[in-house]
């Protein structure tokens, strides 16, 4: 993560905003029960995510769950960004409620693409079943692959659709269209992507 | 780009695959279960009571629906894909779409959701225009769900009465915008243009009139026997399985749960409103009909607060970056016509960072989450549509009912397939 940092040390001092004071309790909270399940900050204060190591990802979100001082019960959504010249290229994002603390937490999981196969997080829905929904349109839009998740398979896109086209190398308005006389029509790069670049 | 290994077909349910198949040509049995055979009945896109086009694969046993499978991505338009080919300025008519009952409740999240990234706060004005408007969008929602919901069960009057109201509603955005329904009213940075003049008068009548009419509802229904029995008990969900299922608003409220986001996390000045949150208790299909109704009353009541504080003033922001240049000024400033070139050509450009906005939707939970890249265009819009939630709790909310009950239970939880699909 290129902007790993904890919240800015002098501001802490003056008036810590909520959103901060959110995060360093999440956060104490999670070194004490998952040590080394946070590994920074990410983003601009006050809007910044916990940055989650993959493996002690569902730890971590039990822990967010079923701690006393959080009960970030009430699971977004979780969805994909795609950073297509970064390494590692995608981060999974996690938004969730508490309504205890009345606020919300973003989680965010850094994941590579392996030269192999899908990128590929552990999946939380035995910790919140309505994940499964959102797990099921990041697969399907971004193509991230959620390891565990019992039922993973397309949500918005037609079953039989090739690609996930969210993804930013994923060419918009260039769909093949097939002929009866001459084949099917690729995508071309010369297609536009719209919008007046 | 990688292709992935063909997945399993749609209606393969899961859940279902240890079933021997057993299937019967012209009987659709799919399966044995020790009581007796499964038959897959597919219920929708097309069904009326699906409330738009919701598949739903159900596995009967007799008259008893045992998997339940919902099928969606037929209205999937790719908005979040458009999203990133579009500047800030052009993604709003895209969000008067996804949820199309409360269009604005959609402008407003998307247009917070990306001031948060500016750091720009409305006018005074502004914010209680854009309260009074939501408001009322909420009620349309709300009678719409009244109507379809009331004539899905054989109560027809509802449905006329419901739709006459939100005429009403319809004709005050018409008013203000031009347009009845996919208005773009609600702009980032404020509003589109003030109200005209007969906008109050007019607001304040249908918040007068409205009342009585909530009384009408409640008269027909509320007490109504034949419609305790039909809605009673049916369709229960715990607070412990809603919350876990990601469902929010009125559903959830209907479980016993005070959680409403105008409240606990106040946006848009919600916090200087005097309303109450409705909540059921038993988290049934009457809870969920009458915690809407209510709500209902609670949104006249902003509403009348919102049109008493409506003192004039701007509508929108004073950042010349963001919102375009009054009329007027272009004939006499080279500035204004500057400012106005480029934000019609190229937007404006947020600060790169990423934000995520959640408001009060007439459904729950409507959230915006936006990464920008500081370009003139969000790098990434993720919008979570509370009905996408609320459908993927249907499996769990409709296993062992009857399949006449599904058609009950489907229409109390209120979902809109624009808003999971987007």
């Amino acid at each position: 993560m290129s902007e790993e940092q904890g919240p800015p040390a002098d501001t802490e001092v003056e008036a810590e905003s909520p959103q901060a004071a959110v995060l360093r309790v999440a956060r104490e909270v999670l070194d004490e029960r998952v040590p080394g399940g946070v590994v920074g900050f990410d983003g601009v204060p006050p809007e910044q995510a916990l940055v989650i190591n993959p493996d002690l990802l569902v730890a971590v979100c039990h822990s967010l769950k079923e701690d006393d001082r959080l009960r970030y019960q009430l699971p977004i959504f979780c969805s994909a960004v795609d950073h297509l010249e970064r390494d590692p290229r995608f981060d999974v994002v996690y938004q969730l409620r508490s309504l205890k603390l009345k606020g919300t937490i973003r989680l965010k999981v850094p994941v590579a693409e392996p030269m192999d196969g899908p990128p590929s997080v552990p999946s939380v829905v035995a910790v919140w079943p309505g994940m499964g929904c959102h797990e099921r349109e990041a697969y399907d839009l971004l193509g991230i692959h959620f390891e565990g998740h019992p039922d993973l398979r397309r949500i918005l896109m037609p079953v039989d659709w090739e690609g996930h086209p969210l993804r930013k190398d994923y060419v918009s308005f260039g769909e093949p269209v097939k002929f009866s006389d001459r084949g099917s029509f690729p995508p071309s790069s010369a297609v536009p992507t719209g919008g007046g670049q | 780009m990688k292709v992935k290994e063909a997945p399993p077909r749609a209606d393969d349910v899961s859940g279902a695959a240890h079933l021997e198949n057993t299937y019967v040509e012209g009987l659709n049995l799919v399966g044995d279960t020790p009581e007796g055979p499964l038959m897959e009945l597919n219920m929708g896109p097309q069904h009326p009571s699906t409330h738009g086009v919701l598949r739903l694969v159900l596995r009967v046993e007799g008259e008893v629906v045992r998997y339940a499978d919902p099928d969606i991505g037929y209205l999937h338009t790719g908005f979040e894909k458009d999203f990133e080919r579009l500047t800030y300025h052009q993604a709003i008519p895209l969000t008067d779409r996804m949820d199309y009952l409360s269009p604005l409740g959609n402008n407003l999240g998307y247009a917070l959701a990306v001031e948060k990234l500016l750091g720009e706060q409305v006018p005074d004005r502004a914010e209680r225009i854009r309260v009074i408007l939501v408001e009322l969008s909420r009620i349309g929602s709300h009678l719409i769900f009244l109507g379809t919901h009331a004539l899905d069960l054989g109560a027809q009057s509802a449905f006329l009465y419901g739709w006459r109201e939100r005429e009403k509603i319809l004709e005050i955005n018409e008013m203000v915008s031009g347009v009845r329904m996919m208005t773009s009213f609600i702009r980032v940075g404020g509003l589109m243009g003030d109200v005209p003049p007969e906008f109050e008068p007019a607001v304040r009548r249908f918040a007068r009139e409205f009342r009585a009419r909530v009384d009408d509802y409640e008269a027909m229904l509320s007490d109504n026997p034949l419609w305790i029995d039909r809605t009673r008990d049916l369709g229960v969900v715990s607070a412990d399985d809603a919350i876990g299922w990601g469902v929010s608003g009125p559903t959830l409220r209907a479980s016993g749960i005070a959680h409403d986001l105008r409240r606990d996390n106040p946006y848009s000045g919600y916090e200087d409103y005097e309303f109450d949150i409705p909540v059921g208790t038993r988290g049934d299909v009457y809870d969920r009909y009458l915690v809407r109704v209510r709500e209902m009353r609670e949104s006249i009541r902003i509403v009348e607060q919102a049109i008493d504080r409506l003192a004039p003033g701007p509508v929108v922001i004073d950042n010349r970056k963001v919102v375009l240049p009054p009329r007027h000024e272009l004939d006499t400033s080279m500035e204004a016509v500057i400012h106005h070139f480029k934000l019609v050509t190229e937007g404006f450009r947020p600060p790169a960072g990423e934000v995520y906005m959640g408001v009060e939707g007439p459904r729950g939970e409507l959230g915006f989450f936006l990464v920008s890249d500081a370009t003139n265009k969000p790098y990434r819009l993720k919008v979570r549509g509370p009905s996408f939630n609320l459908i993927a709790a249907i499996p769990h909310l409709i296993t062992g009912h009857i399949v006449a009950d599904v058609v009950a239970i489907l229409g109390s939880l209120d979902f809109v397939l624009g808003d999971s699909d987007r």
